[in-house]
């Protein structure tokens, strides 16, 4: 069976080795870099005079500094990402440990429903977002209180998908504002969006960290919890609102497809590795920001979307992590 | 007595599960909880415990009574990354804020010691044996210095040499004043540990509670032959 499942990863690979090498390698740029190069290069008068520049004949700018301009320029989104994945990968490995995959993936498409509201009215996506993601957890919860959800959650997830798109139907560029925020193609981050995003996502991956013992205790002896006079229920409440406002924070910056990445790419690659809860968790965080580091460097030498390419690596790691598993035995 | 209840009777949303007549648990004492399958045992700990209240009837608790609780190793998730020592810590952390262990790991470790799986600490807990997981389990419940220890069926898949051994742990820790509650489905354990038992009855007629019955240890072995025997 492991056998089975390192031959398909290895085909899968290939697969998708063979799919980027038959990429074509000119691409059109999505906007976001294209705006941010033309910026890059708007930005650079004063620095001509001082360093080599492109030139008809082929001579490249300085790679060093060509690439601490795109750093600069793309900072907030950068450091909103980092955000993003250290928090998300945290968050995400005890996802992946008490089995609520299926609860995270239902949960962007929900805050995706809050996020067309607002882009419909014209208000800031973020406060209806939060509503949705409110009513959502709580519905959540309590359907898994009832037993019910294995039926829910998939609902909640098609729901999710159709409706902010029926909310949004026919209103020109907003379409395109929500497709957006699903694919996550133009990653760009408002300085005060990462101002309020990074400390935040930080706290929460901070606070789900130091109660590790807590999740576990929860998760493996609730009568145990009960007799010491803890609540599991108001534990599991408290670990949805962390997950929903990592999602909702997550996939308001910077879409769907890099929160739902660095959720379960991370921690799925370190834990046939970790023999201990804060190991798997820092493993987590630190394969995360490799994620973006790479997809990162991909994004711009390859013209690939950020959130794809970080998705794209998060998927290499995790398939080699998992076929050296494999062999290990 | 640290545990009495008179008469009381237990359910959820106004349905009674279970009535007890009268019942008691006192310090060094164990007492059996056997019964088929939806009688309410599970309800009928938590009534003991105090996690539900009676719907009517008293229940008397001695200040101070700290329930701790074994839960059966098979009942664990294994996929969860945690050592020998995480594991045993479970039932500390519970009492602790935040789950930090801090300054307490020190009792989990003396009580690993003294149930001789001390050498174990750093090893995954998921590729221990059976009995090694419930006794590390047991040192781990322990060490949170229980006065009244809940076994959720502690000997349930373990091979006859790991069960002896817990069997034999459970008698010492009982003859040295810990008092213990034991479901279980396995009439030896029962009669090898308790010096009473409450067998629950399913109720007579739909929407009856079940009826508790406390027997002696020898009263259950003898009607269990009677049953056995053939006619």
């Amino acid at each position: 069976m492991k056998s089975a499942a390192a031959y398909a990863l290895v085909l899968l690979l290939l697969a998708s080795c063979i799919a980027c090498a038959a990429a074509p390698a000119t691409a059109p740029l999505d906007r976001g870099t294209q705006d941010a190069l033309n910026e890059i290069d708007a930005s650079t008068g004063p620095l001509a005079a001082t360093r080599p520049v492109a030139t008809a004949g082929g001579e490249e700018s300085s790679p060093e500094l060509r690439w601490r301009d795109l750093v600069r320029l793309f900072f907030p989104a950068l450091a909103t990402a980092a955000a993003v994945g250290v928090s998300a990968s945290v968050v995400g490995t005890f996802v992946l440990l008490r089995r609520e995959g299926l609860m995270a993936l239902a949960l962007p498409q929900v805050v995706a429903v809050g996020a067309a509201v607002g882009m419909r009215l014209g208000w800031p996506t973020l406060p209806p977002a939060l509503v949705c993601a409110g009513v959502a957890a709580v519905y959540f919860a309590l359907s898994k209180r009832w037993g019910a959800g294995n039926w829910i959650l998939p609902s909640f997830y098609v729901a999710g998908m159709s409706l902010s798109f029926l909310v949004i139907a026919g209103s020109g560029q907003h379409v395109a504002d929500l497709q957006n925020v699903f694919t996550g193609i133009d990653v760009a981050v408002s300085v005060g969006r990462a101002k309020l995003a990074v400390p935040v996502l930080l706290a929460l991956a901070l606070c789900a960290a130091v109660l590790w013992r807590r999740w576990l205790l929860i998760a493996q002896a609730p009568a145990a919890a009960e007799l010491a006079g803890l609540h599991p229920a108001r534990w599991d409440v408290l670990f949805l609102v962390l997950l929903a406002v990592v999602l909702l924070l997550g996939t308001d910056s910077l879409g769907v497809v890099m929160v739902l990445a660095m959720l379960f790419l991370p921690g799925a690659a370190v834990l046939p590795w970790a023999r201990r809860i804060p190991a798997a968790l820092a493993g987590a965080a630190v394969v995360s920001l490799v994620m973006l580091a790479i997809g990162f460097y991909l994004s711009n030498r390859l013209s690939w979307p950020l959130s794809h390419s970080v998705g794209g690596v998060g998927f290499v790691v995790l398939a080699v992590s998992h076929l050296l598993a494999t062999v290990r035995g | 007595m640290l545990v009495e209840l008179s008469d009381a009777v237990f359910g959820y949303g106004g349905r009674a599960v279970v009535h007890v007549g009268a019942l008691g648990l006192d310090t060094g004492r164990c007492l059996g909880v056997f019964g088929p399958n939806g009688a309410g045992k599970t309800t009928l700990i938590r009534g003991v415990t105090g996690l539900l209240a009676p719907m009517y009837g008293g229940v008397w608790q001695h200040e101070g009574v700290r329930f701790g609780y074994l839960p059966q190793h098979r009942a664990l998730e294994l996929h969860w990354p945690m050592t020998a020592f995480d594991a045993a810590a479970m039932a500390t952390s519970a009492r602790k804020p935040f789950g930090w262990v801090g300054g307490a790991a020190h009792r989990v470790t003396k009580s690993m010691e003294r149930l001789g799986v001390a050498d174990l600490s750093g090893r995954a807990f998921a590729r221990l044996s059976g009995g090694q997981q419930q006794r590390l389990l047991l040192a781990g419940a322990l060490a949170s210095e229980p006065t009244v220890l809940v076994l959720d069926e502690p000997t349930d898949g373990l091979d006859v040499q790991s069960r002896r051994t817990l069997l034999d742990l459970l008698r010492d820790l009982t003859a040295e004043g810990l008092s213990t509650v034991v479901i279980s489905h396995e009439v030896e354990d029962l009669l090898l540990l308790c010096h009473d038992i409450a067998w629950l009855h399913l109720g007579e007629g739909p929407g009856r509670p079940s009826e508790v019955e406390l027997i002696r240890p020898d009263g259950l072995a003898e009607r269990m032959l009677h049953a056995r025997r053939p006619a």
